[in-house]
Parts: structure tokens; C-alpha cells; sequence
């Protein structure tokens, strides 16, 4: 098969970044060094990775205990979720769809729809802190948060692996670095569909390899990368008077109606679609951009968006819930 | 070219904006009516949750009757299995049993967000479908379960309140 352009592009992003991925990959893994005649010994990078995947996990990041950030970000989902939106700890209803967190660590924008938010920690306090909706409702709870986590003395040596520099000092700003470590070391890049772009066209079924073509003609310019996502903010449909998006952030009124382009891995166990949700299907989704695909090129797309699934990254214990005893002594 | 595979891609929406949940300041004063197998949900009798499975004998629930859970601190409950959300130190949870007598679909209501399993035989069982109760009900979330007779085990962790309604009913017809 001949790849068009945009599919060309695609693959030579894949080059480009590849090393990128091992390089996190290696982090994700490794960080662990061997003193000569001793124990494993954390380095201060993975004990950070280590401290944030168990705060992801952990109830006592919301008010009332019930909400952690994987309460919304499951990991079969690709670390989003099989629901509209998520209310709150207060039964606020959630505003919008929650995204994936695959290969997280590359974006450059981080949310729905403000361009400011830019790094892992400056998006955890969206939900932590945010008011609009109120999520984990933790807003002004920086001490009782401090006095929740000191209590538990695995935290008090991870935190004390983690920063050392700050004598090991559990605060808000420690909880966010160590969830942006975390969520940096949710590499993927083992779908049926990566192996195609790596030149194994065995990889996926003539019928997506179809998909694969039409995709790079026709949303590729958006869908752009290694993750399917350009990272910037469109207009998608007429203005929502419920949700401005991107206009919400700037107070600018053509920013109306933007939303940030959402990354595609693992797009078919994340359903619904949208910033709203709105789209339960994955051909609801294709339908929604309004393109007039026929249903043959609509069954190639999304055998196309289906090969975009991970199904190592999905199950890879290391990003799962830590059930084992705490990483260091 | 490229413009217009651009324009393509960001065009208009067609699928309409979702409905917003009912808010309890915009429900009605008066009960709203429920479906059949959710009608006892509104009144219910207090029951104290086990927090080991040795103590189950004195949780027991049973099928069409709703009760108003007393849970344990999540740190003082040892669940019969790890829930895969137990909540933070400050939430709550506990356990309950319940037997079933005639095969069918089994629907779980709960009064919070409450993270929920039914086990049976030591495993945790798959759910079949997941939602909200019906708006201004008071039920938070509902599981539903295909359950063949035998004695299940309720779990309820990372509550974020020390009590929680509960009722397992039977969905007519299922």
C-alpha cells in the first residue's frame, strides 16, 4: 500500500520520537539502582514515579475519600472512562468527557479547553482544586491533605526518596510532581497499529489498512502524530451556549466552540466521544465531523481507530493499582 | 489541500449537547414515582455493616428491602477482596450479604458513588450494565448483576459518607 502524505508525515514523526519513548520506557522501568552488598536503593526519579502512582490511586487526594484520580481515569479505558462525564464529590455534575492518559507526557495542552495549562502539575490541580466543576473538591485543603498522607508511612519514605532536597516535606506541590512523574511513565506504543506505522503492515487487517489511508487523508491534519492529536484547540461544530471551551479560558468570543484535538490511542475502549461525550460510538464519533464516508470507508476507520488499541498498556501491572508493599524500606 | 482536509475535519457537530443531570435544588418536594423493583427504596431499616467477613452473619440484606448501611472506617475493614476503588483513609466501607433464591437480573442501588462488588465463591462477579438511578431519586448509582441462586457477599468501599443506602432488588422480567 502506498501511504499518502499525511501518513508519510505520520511515520516520520514515529522515527523522530521513538527514542523519546525508550527513553521513558527505560525511566518508567528501571530507577532502581543496586548498592554493592545491599538492598535495591529507589533513585529520587523513580521514587517520585513510584510516590505518584500510588497517590493516583489513593482516595484520600478528595475530600471525602471516595474519588482518586483513577476513579475517572481507568486504566482498561485507556485511563478515561466509559461515562459522559464524571460528577464530583458533591454530585456536581462533570462538565466534560474525561481523555485518556496515554502518552500523556508528550502533550502540550492538557485539557478541553484552555491552552494555558500547559505541564502535568499545573492539569492536577484542575481536579484536585478546580471549583468548575468541583471534582475531588480539595480547594484550600493543602493541610488536612499533608496530614492525611504523613500518616501513612509509606508515603513518609517515598516522599523522603522523592525529595530529598526538601527533606522529604509533604506538600501540594510534592503531590503534584510526583502524579506528573507518574502519569509520564504511562508510555504507549505496542498497538497493532504503532507496529504498522513501524513498517509491519501485517500488522493490522487489510480493512484498516484501508482506514489507515483514508485517516491519513482526511483527519490526519488534526489527528496528527504519533497520538492522533495536534495538541491545539478547533472549532468543532456551532458554539455549545453551555461550554465555550477554549473562549471560557481566553474571554475571546472566537474561541467559541474550541476544543483541544483529543489524542486517539486506545480511542475504542474510551467511548463516549467528544468534549460533551456526546458521541457513544465510535461511527457516532466519524458521523459527527460530518464528512459523508461511505459505510464500507466508515467500517475501515474505525478498524482503523480499533488498531490504535493498546492492549499492553491496558494491562501492564506497572501502571495498575499498587498492590505490593511499599517501595521503599 | 490541506486547507480543505482541515475544514473537513472540524465541521459541524451533529450529535446534540448532552442533558445535564437534575440537580436536588431543581427536583420536586414531593417523592417522585420509581420503577417497580426501586419502589422500597424509600423507606429503609438501619443495619450496622460487617468489617470482616467473619462478622457477615450480623449484615445480612435482604432482596426488595432497602437499608441504610452503617459503614466502618475504610482502614479498620478487611475486605473479602481488594475493591479495585477502596477509597482513602478518611472514606468508608463495609460488608453485607444477601441470598438469592430464583435466577435473574439483580440491580444494586446505592444512595452515593460508593464503589460496589458482589462476590460469590471468593471471586468477584462481573456487572452487565452500570448507571444513575433515576434523577431526584436519592440513588447515586445502580450495578447490575446476572446472579444464579446461592449467597453473595456485598461489598461497599471508598463511601464517602459512614452511611449509605443500599437495596438489591429484582428487575422484573430479566
Amino acid at each position: 500500500m502506498k501511504l499518502c502524505g499525511a501518513m508519510a508525515l505520520l511515520l516520520g514523526v514515529t522515527m523522530l520520537v521513538s527514542g523519546v519513548v525508550a527513553s521513558a520506557r527505560q525511566s518508567a522501568a528501571g530507577g532502581a539502582a543496586v548498592e554493592a552488598g545491599g538492598p535495591a536503593v529507589l533513585s529520587a526519579d523513580a521514587a517520585m514515579a513510584a510516590l505518584g502512582r500510588r497517590l493516583f490511586y489513593d482516595g484520600d487526594l478528595s475530600i471525602d475519600g471516595s474519588m482518586s484520580c483513577a476513579t475517572c481515569h481507568g486504566q482498561r479505558h485507556g485511563f478515561a472512562e466509559s461515562n459522559r462525564s464524571h460528577p464530583g464529590v458533591t454530585d456536581e455534575p462533570g462538565r466534560r468527557n474525561v481523555q485518556g492518559l496515554a502518552n500523556v507526557g508528550r502533550r502540550h495542552s492538557l485539557t478541553w479547553g484552555d491552552a494555558t495549562i500547559r505541564t502535568l502539575e499545573a492539569q492536577a490541580l484542575v481536579p484536585l482544586q478546580g471549583e468548575n466543576p468541583v471534582e475531588m473538591g480539595m480547594k484550600g485543603q493543602d493541610a488536612e491533605l499533608a496530614r492525611r498522607l504523613g500518616a501513612n508511612a509509606c508515603y513518609v519514605r517515598l516522599f523522603e526518596a522523592a525529595f530529598p532536597d526538601a527533606d522529604g516535606r509533604i506538600d501540594l506541590a510534592g503531590v503534584t510532581r510526583a502524579l506528573g512523574a507518574f502519569q509520564r511513565t504511562l508510555v504507549s506504543d505496542d498497538a497493532p497499529a504503532d507496529h504498522f506505522m513501524r513498517g509491519d503492515e501485517g500488522a493490522i487487517s487489510a480493512e484498516a489498512r484501508i482506514g489507515a489511508a483514508l485517516f491519513g487523508q482526511h483527519c490526519a491534519a488534526c489527528h496528527a502524530g504519533l497520538d492522533y492529536t495536534d495538541d491545539r484547540f478547533h472549532h468543532v461544530g456551532a458554539p455549545d451556549p453551555r461550554d465555550r471551551g477554549l473562549g471560557e479560558a481566553t474571554g475571546q468570543a472566537r474561541d467559541d466552540g474550541r476544543f483541544r484535538t483529543p489524542s486517539l490511542r486506545n480511542v475504542a475502549v474510551s467511548a463516549p466521544y467528544f468534549h460533551d461525550g456526546g458521541s457513544p460510538t465510535l461511527a457516532d464519533a466519524v458521523r459527527r465531523h460530518d464528512m459523508a464516508f461511505s459505510e464500507v470507508e466508515e467500517a475501515a476507520l474505525i478498524a482503523w481507530l480499533t488498531a490504535m488499541t493498546d492492549q499492553s498498556f491496558l494491562e501492564n501491572p506497572r501502571f495498575a493499582y499498587p498492590d505490593e508493599p511499599c517501595e521503599v524500606e | 489541500m490541506a486547507l480543505l482536509l482541515l475544514s473537513l475535519a472540524l465541521a459541524a457537530a451533529a450529535t446534540p449537547p448532552p442533558t445535564p443531570f437534575s440537580s436536588p435544588a431543581s427536583c420536586p418536594t414531593t417523592p417522585i414515582a420509581l420503577p417497580e423493583e426501586l419502589a422500597p427504596w424509600t423507606a429503609a431499616a438501619p443495619l450496622a455493616a460487617a468489617a470482616n467477613v467473619d462478622a457477615l452473619g450480623t449484615a445480612p440484606i435482604a432482596i426488595g428491602v432497602a437499608t441504610d448501611l452503617t459503614l466502618g472506617k475504610t482502614g479498620e475493614v478487611q475486605y473479602a477482596l481488594r475493591p479495585e476503588r477502596p477509597g482513602g483513609s478518611v472514606s468508608h466501607g463495609g460488608m453485607a450479604q444477601f441470598t438469592v433464591t430464583r435466577a435473574g437480573l439483580y440491580r444494586v442501588a446505592l444512595g452515593n458513588a460508593a464503589w460496589l462488588d458482589v462476590v460469590a465463591d471468593g471471586k468477584g462477579l462481573q456487572s452487565v450494565a452500570h448507571g444513575h438511578g433515576p434523577d431526584c431519586s436519592g440513588i447515586r448509582k445502580m450495578v447490575d448483576f446476572h446472579l444464579a441462586p446461592g449467597d453473595y457477599l456485598l461489598q461497599i468501599a471508598g463511601s464517602g459518607t459512614p452511611v449509605v443506602r443500599v437495596l438489591v432488588a429484582s428487575v422484573p422480567g430479566k
